[in-house]
């Protein structure tokens, strides 16, 4: 008969040595942690400073509110509003997920969005501009012009209006800055990619600044190392985006304004091939809707009605006008 | 217990705080438990283990504020990594294989019980032998503070009493100490799970025939 303290050693003994995880799997989780980590406290530190000046700001507003004075255009804690969802999406606000809701469905501080397999979601921000996510990404809207992205690939475009809200995107691989552009951003625990098709946008990662111009690609692997390569405006690779871009309302709209943003959403130059042809553009009035329609699928419908015609020759949309006559020899 | 969750709570705000020496000492202490956790869990796969050990780091360093040191800190993280288990499951849907274990059912002791190898079979080989493996393992994992090592150092690398007292920077004395509450820890979190240790220790107990 063994006692117990026997009993416990020949258990220990048998079963033998834990297993040690492998070296890669802790370097590449500790650089991701240590980024969660680094990024979680300087939120915190930025959350008290926030703290102390909303205290500032309550009596600041006090004072306006003893001058019967409001602002403009109160804060009301929404950030975006859904307007296209693909296939499965969930959003959270505490730990519960639950299917995304109906398009125009407004979102506020605090709201985590997710894609499944084969989902996509499109955002109407407040700011102003566009974001997208691609399948399997995880975000969260952490406050106005911020957005913290667990994983997966998002689209921002940050459209063409003057003013509207620059975006700061917080990653666990670094941050990322839109200085007034398109572009595309994956994360990948610490690795990160950036695409950009229009302007230019900055990553902060680790006291290191780096910026991305139009027709750039910068991977920063896990542990830190950055490669360069170019990308068209216009590459396949944008495809998606165009798959769950949120369609404008075009009924009663000039061709000109469908033509711009089809060329926008493709990654191509515009050109009329005349003043004439730019001028007719801008007078033809399109009737009906596009409705998830992908952009050139819609240009197709809605040019089908006019004598308008597009054609792509390379990173270039040229519009012109139908030959009803051929030219004359 | 009431020390421990006292420690384990001090080290969370010390980490909220922006120290990163304590943040670091946590990552080292936790990762390797952890990730034979999620291993054990998922099926030996290795990139998916990583994957979620990854995303547990994630999600208890952005929720690290609601830590209120109810139960050990490495008890909290464990129950977050079972949670993006679960999600990690409900992602992949019927394709992914789930794996059920012995200490996550509430009836353990009847699974074990009807687990029992038959008399004849083989008990130093199969599956028995790696559940228990596992079991030892993880409950070395559940320990707090170095009682998984001495008991490694003691019973596996067969270290005396002073080599242990040596290694820690400790006295004879209180390493003796420590060996013992080691030990009654590890019977604790067996006799918890399972009632008893026999149950575990009978087939390994048999000498060599």
């Amino acid at each position: 008969m063994q006692n117990e303290s026997d009993l416990i050693e020949s258990l220990i003994r048998t079963a033998g040595r834990r297993a040690e995880p492998p070296e890669e799997a802790y370097r590449q989780v500790l650089a991701v942690a240590t980024a969660a980590f680094r990024e979680k406290t300087a939120h915190r530190r930025e959350r008290q400073w926030v703290l102390w000046a909303g205290s500032a700001a309550v009596v600041v507003l006090a004072i306006a509110l003893m001058f019967q004075w409001m602002p403009p255009s109160a804060q009301r804690g929404e950030l975006a509003r859904v307007v296209r969802v693909i296939g499965s999406a969930e959003q959270a606000t505490g730990d519960v997920w639950q299917a995304l809701g109906e398009t125009r469905t407004p979102l506020t501080t605090g709201t985590k969005l997710r894609t499944l397999a084969g989902g996509r979601v499109a955002l109407a921000l407040s700011g102003g501009g566009s974001l997208r996510l691609a399948a399997e990404t995880e975000v969260m809207l952490d406050a106005p012009g911020r957005l913290y992205v667990r994983q997966g690939t998002i689209y921002v475009d940050s459209g063409v209006r003057p003013g509207a809200l620059r975006l700061e995107i917080v990653t666990p691989a670094g941050t990322a800055r839109d200085l007034g552009t398109q572009f595309e951003l994956l994360v990948a625990g610490a690795a990160l990619r950036l695409r950009v098709r229009e302007g230019s946008v900055s990553i902060d990662r680790g006291g290191q600044s780096l910026t991305g111009g139009a027709g750039e690609q910068i991977a920063i692997d896990f542990l830190g190392s950055v490669s360069r390569d170019v990308i068209a405006p216009h590459a396949e690779a944008w495809q998606w985006t165009e798959s769950v871009a949120p369609t404008p309302d075009m009924d009663g709209k000039p061709a000109a304004e469908l033509i711009a943003w089809v060329a926008r959403e493709t990654g191509r130059r515009l050109r009329y091939v005349s003043p004439g042809v730019e001028q007719r553009a801008a007078t033809v009035i399109l009737h009906g809707n596009i409705r998830n329609l992908a952009p050139l699928a819609a240009l197709d419908a809605m040019l089908a009605t006019t004598d308008l015609e597009y054609v792509i020759s390379g990173d270039t949309m040229e519009i012109r006008t139908r030959d009803i006559n051929p030219p004359e020899p | 217990m009431a020390d421990l969750v006292h420690v384990d709570r001090a080290v969370a705000r010390r980490i909220l705080g922006g120290d990163e020496a304590a943040f670091l000492d946590l990552f080292d202490r936790f990762f390797p438990r952890l990730y034979r956790f999620a291993l054990a869990r998922i099926g030996n796969d290795p990139d998916t283990a990583r994957d979620i050990v990854q995303q547990t780091f994630c999600n208890a360093i952005e929720r690290l504020d609601s830590y209120r040191g109810e139960a050990a800190l490495y008890t909290w993280f464990c129950q977050i990594c079972r949670n993006v288990v679960a999600d990690h499951f409900r992602r992949k849907g019927r394709s992914a294989k789930r794996v059920t274990l012995l200490e996550d059912q509430p009836n353990a002791r009847a699974i074990l019980e009807s687990l029992t190898a038959p008399v004849g079979d083989e008990p130093e080989t199969g599956v028995w032998r790696e559940e228990v493996h596992r079991i030892v393992e993880a409950t070395l994992d559940s320990l707090p503070g170095h009682y998984g090592e001495v008991l490694e150092w003691k019973y596996i690398d067969g270290l005396s009493v002073m080599e242990i007292a040596a290694r820690l920077g400790l006295g004879a004395k209180a390493a003796e100490s420590l060996l013992t509450r080691a030990r009654d820890a590890f019977r604790d979190a067996i006799v918890e799970l399972f009632g008893t240790t026999d149950d575990l220790v009978a087939p390994f107990g048999r000498q060599p025939g």
